[in-house]
């Protein structure tokens, strides 16, 4: 551990306050995040409400495989995470190092799956809304306000993806630099309160987008 | 450590779990408004990532201030937004009366 990780700035009155209000902080964000999430759910149950045959219908033209195999990815990626940060707090650098290198992979899996493949095959469908729109007829309108709020909810969710990567990256250069010890971790700990985060949304997201419209 | 590593493991079983729960409640033949029961095991499953993978309910207390205040405002949200909604009543008026009425006035 560097000499430096366990001093504190002015405003605090020990290192463990300092930890405690980072992760506070964190909390404090994720607060927003939720409140900005919500609008989107909101939408949601406006949209449906008014045209529950064309939403669903809209619903029915999503991938179920991907987008369960995302669910079980994410779910996986979290608790990894999460391990590693129980590793960490043991002291071992190198367990914290190859978890977040796995978890990295699983959100890079993740991204993959939803804009290499699924979105690639959703625009070859013509399932973006506009003139192309492939579904034609009464359910229409609703299918086509399914598909902006796909659209729109997985490109948010994604965005927080690639920003969840970029601080496990950063994670990952500290920690083989040798930054964090059993006695210093808050930058794991509140990263990993950003990851398991994007992971909570996404299991909103899934049953809104996968299941809510698939009967049988 | 170990300890809580058993904790992580049992949790991601559990994760797994309840999403084979929420795929199956989603092939039950529910109608078209009763089908957002679905939600139900997808509520269960954020609870447990919130409670053992981010450790809401250790640290200081203000965090559970935090995480409890955003899910009030997120209920004020979702409940009032979604009033309007879920309780108006719409009536249909057939498009042919003013029409026929206007013809019997006219005639």
């Amino acid at each position: 551990m560097s000499e430096t990780s366990l001093t504190y700035e002015f405003q605090y009155s020990s290192a463990q306050h300092q930890a405690e209000t980072a992760v506070s902080g964190m909390w404090l964000f994720l607060a927003t995040e939720v409140l900005f999430f919500g609008a989107l759910f909101l939408a949601w149950i406006y949209a449906r409400h008014w045209n529950q045959a064309g939403f669903d219908m809209g619903a029915q033209q999503t991938s179920f495989v991907i987008g369960t195999a995302n669910t079980v990815i994410l779910i996986t990626s979290s608790f990894v995470y999460s391990a590693g940060i129980a590793f960490i707090t043991a002291g071992n650098s190198r367990r914290l190092i190859q978890f977040c290198v796995i978890a990295w992979l699983l959100g890079a899996a993740f991204l993959v799956l939803k804009f290499g493949i699924e979105w690639r095959d959703d625009f070859a469908r013509h399932l973006f809304p506009g003139a192309s729109f492939s579904i034609q007829g009464p359910l229409r309108s609703g299918a086509e306000s399914f598909f902006v709020l796909y659209f729109f909810g997985t490109a948010i969710h994604g965005l927080h993806m690639v920003i969840g990567l970029a601080l496990v990256s950063w994670i990952i250069l500290r920690a083989s630099r040798h930054d964090f010890s059993a006695s210093y971790f808050t930058p794991p700990l509140v990263v990993g309160l950003y990851w398991s985060f994007v992971d909570m949304v996404w299991l909103i997201l899934y049953p809104l987008i996968y299941l809510v419209g698939r009967g049988p | 450590m170990m300890e809580r590593l058993r904790q992580l493991m049992l949790t991601w079983i559990l994760l797994i779990l309840l999403l084979a729960l929420e795929i199956g409640v989603s092939l039950l033949p529910l109608g078209r408004s009763a089908r957002p029961l679905v939600l139900v095991p997808a509520v269960l499953m954020v609870a447990a990532v919130g409670m053992v993978f981010m450790e809401a309910g250790r640290g200081p207390e203000i965090v559970r201030l935090f995480a409890g205040a955003s899910l009030l405002w997120l209920a004020i949200l979702l409940g009032l937004g979604s009033l309007d909604p879920l309780t108006r009543a719409i009536y249909y008026v057939h498009p042919a009366a003013p029409n026929d009425a206007l013809m019997s006035v006219a005639q």
